[in-house]
């Protein structure tokens, strides 16, 4: 079986790169056209723009967790501090009402900024301690936003956020914060693809691999990794300032720490250190539960009769998010078991995963050929 | 006589109760290659790690070309022209060859972030130069890096290649001070003698080279001067048929009766 997926897997990679943008984004495009064509429930629409912050977070993720191996449980707080910049500066609350463009920037400095002081004491710390402190550091946030209500209002969260007006468009409706975002996407993943493949991106990498080896090639570790952590730190602000925007309404608890782990399980799901990755593991980690839900509260049951299955079905309806988790679980462990290097791995990282990759043949017959040099020169 | 180009002035460094290096000093001048020699535990790779800054002298100081880099990080110290080779390798397996080779030019190259996400212009001209330039280094090793394995991981080469490859990844940072730490090990005598007959090339091409080495044969063939170490102590300096032929030097690797056979 595995046999098979290779020779198909085979097939698709031989078809360029560029096909697979080109169509991704033509998909993109299309998606919301369907709704406003009444083709489509406006459900599946706003679960689309969901699913593209979702993109957003994982892409930003994927600079600190995939490329250089730092593991952030803590991600969801510069996604809180983009998102409250934005609903303090552009609501009712403490009657303020800026500049889409000006919060934009702010909201992103801001996350960054806040990157960056976290930053500071915790990249001295490697594997689990980071880790731990991170989440510490997550948690931090959000209490903070919970209890500060002389500005944030608490738990009561800040209602009632002015639309974006962006040239003097007015950015409301699900159609146009989709664009919205995926203009954003493309922008992000334009530039982070540029990196990846210059010195900076390099040097990630060469950290990850091996820290003390990076250092004496005149890598500076602290420096690296701090960028990393500021610039993904950017992106989830830039994506907080979005949600905020199109929520229209936030409160502490869409920032709990469950939503850094999924923001993880997206990464890994995707294949650490893959940009494509990280896009495919926030679609399909978003998209399969809500699409299950459907299928046990709508297709099945129109299709078999209401009384097919009952249970199931009320008690999706009514307690979704503990089963959304139970469905997550699933779909990570069977990946970890059957496809340890994520669904679109990076070629970095399929390599650290297996070591003997069948589909490296290439180099071990390089390595014989190798090896055959070695003995020509002991007759010489 | 030729430039000093590091001046090791009388350091120690202690581990606990553990001297592993006391009070020693030597000079490297411009264009030779000085061995390091010793029985395992006499210190050398710890002397190693305080030049290149992994570790932090107790007391002494270290010179690179009459400045004092004792204390400096080793990304600083790699930038003002100290390279390394490890014991154990060190490669970035997973990274293709040329990459290997051009991370180690990360500290000579000075595009920043916003050039490397807009690929401007003045990144791509730095990009492509480097790139030319880790042609070039991996071109030093005939036959050993054809182009067409340029984009393969590090850890498809042979072991001999993995070396090569770490020492092609140290000339990246165009050094003052090239240090080897045991470059043939694990090599077989073929492998060693081209390895030995490269390491002088890098010395006629002007590199000084300081390194660590067990093999008698590349000892003997490659450098000019050798440094005995013994219990993190220098024991003997000169040539390499004087130090080999050294009473104490016998001792410290044969041990006391082995030094009377001897004699």
């Amino acid at each position: 079986m595995a046999g098979t997926f290779r020779r198909v897997a085979d097939v698709f990679g031989r078809i360029p790169r560029w096909v697979y943008i080109v169509a991704a984004l033509v998909l993109a495009i299309v998606f919301p056209m369907l709704e406003q064509a009444g083709l489509m429930q406006t459900l599946w629409l706003r679960l689309g723009t969901r699913t593209l912050v979702y993109v957003l977070l994982a892409v930003g993720l994927n600079l600190v967790l995939g490329e250089t191996g730092l593991l952030h449980l803590g991600y969801v707080a510069f996604f809180a501090v983009g998102a409250y910049s934005t609903a303090i500066l552009s609501s009712p609350r403490l009657g303020i009402h800026w500049n889409f463009w000006v919060i934009i920037v702010i909201a992103t400095v801001l996350a960054m900024l806040f990157g960056f002081v976290i930053g500071m004491p915790t990249l001295r710390l490697r594997g689990d301690y980071l880790a731990i402190v991170t989440l510490a550091f997550g948690e931090i946030t959000r209490m903070t936003f919970n209890n500060w209500e002389s500005v944030t209002n608490g738990p009561g969260g800040i209602p009632g956020i002015f639309p974006p007006n962006l040239f003097g468009w007015v950015v409301d409706k699900p159609a146009e914060f989709f664009y919205l975002l995926l203009a954003s996407v493309v922008l992000v993943v334009w530039l982070l693809n540029n990196l990846k493949k210059s010195r900076v991106g390099r040097a990630w990498n060469a950290l990850r691999e091996d820290e003390i080896a990076s250092h004496h090639s005149g890598v500076r570790p602290t420096q690296v990794k701090m960028l990393a952590v500021v610039l993904s730190s950017g992106i989830a602000g830039l994506a907080g300032a979005i949600f905020a925007y199109y929520q229209q309404f936030i409160n502490p608890t869409y920032f709990l720490f469950m939503q850094s782990t999924i923001v993880v399980c997206m990464v890994v799901l995707g294949g650490m250190g893959s940009i494509p990755g990280a896009i495919v593991g926030a679609v399909v980690l978003d998209a399969t539960p809500e699409i299950i839900r459907q299928a046990f509260t709508q297709w099945l049951p129109d299709a078999l009769g209401s009384d097919f299955l009952p249970g199931v079905q009320t008690a999706l309806q009514t307690d979704f998010d503990r089963y959304r988790m139970l469905i997550f679980g699933l779909v990570i462990v069977l990946m970890v078991i059957f496809r340890p290097e994520g669904l679109l791995p990076d070629q970095l990282w399929r390599r650290e995963v297996h070591d003997e990759d069948p589909r490296d043949q290439e180099h071990t017959r390089q390595h014989l050929f190798d090896f055959e040099e070695g003995e020509k020169d002991l007759e010489v | 006589m030729a430039e000093v180009v590091l001046d090791v002035r009388s350091i120690t460094k202690t581990f606990g109760g553990l001297k592993a290096v006391n009070d020693l000093s030597f000079v490297v001048r411009e264009g030779e290659i000085v061995s390091l020699i010793g029985p395992n535990g006499s210190g050398k790779t710890t002397t190693f790690n305080l030049i290149t800054g992994l570790y932090e002298p107790d007391s002494g100081d270290v010179l690179l070309k009459d400045e004092s880099i004792a204390g400096l990080k080793p990304g600083q110290i790699y930038e003002r022209g100290i390279s390394r080779t490890f014991q154990m390798l060190r490669l970035f397996s997973n990274m293709s060859i040329l990459d290997n080779v051009l991370v180690g030019m990360h500290g000579r190259t000075r595009a920043n972030v916003i050039d490397c996400m807009l690929h401007t212009p003045r990144m791509r001209r730095e990009e492509a130069e480097s790139v030319a330039r880790a042609k070039e280094i991996l071109g030093l090793f005939p036959g050993r890096f054809p182009a067409s394995r340029h984009s393969q991981p590090a850890l498809s080469l042979s072991y001999a290649n993995r070396r090569r490859l770490e020492i092609a990844r140290a000339l990246a940072g165009e050094p003052a001070l090239l240090l080897l730490d045991e470059p043939v090990a694990g090599m077989n005598p073929a492998e060693s003698l081209e390895v030995m007959r490269q390491i002088r090339d890098l010395r006629d091409m002007g590199y000084t080279i300081l390194m660590i080495e067990h093999d008698m044969n590349v000892i003997m063939g490659a450098s000019d001067r050798v440094i005995a170490m013994d219990h993190g102590e220098k024991i003997a300096e000169g040539a390499p048929q004087e130090v080999a032929n050294d009473p104490a030097v016998v001792e410290a690797y044969l041990g006391k009766r082995g030094a009377d056979t001897a004699s």
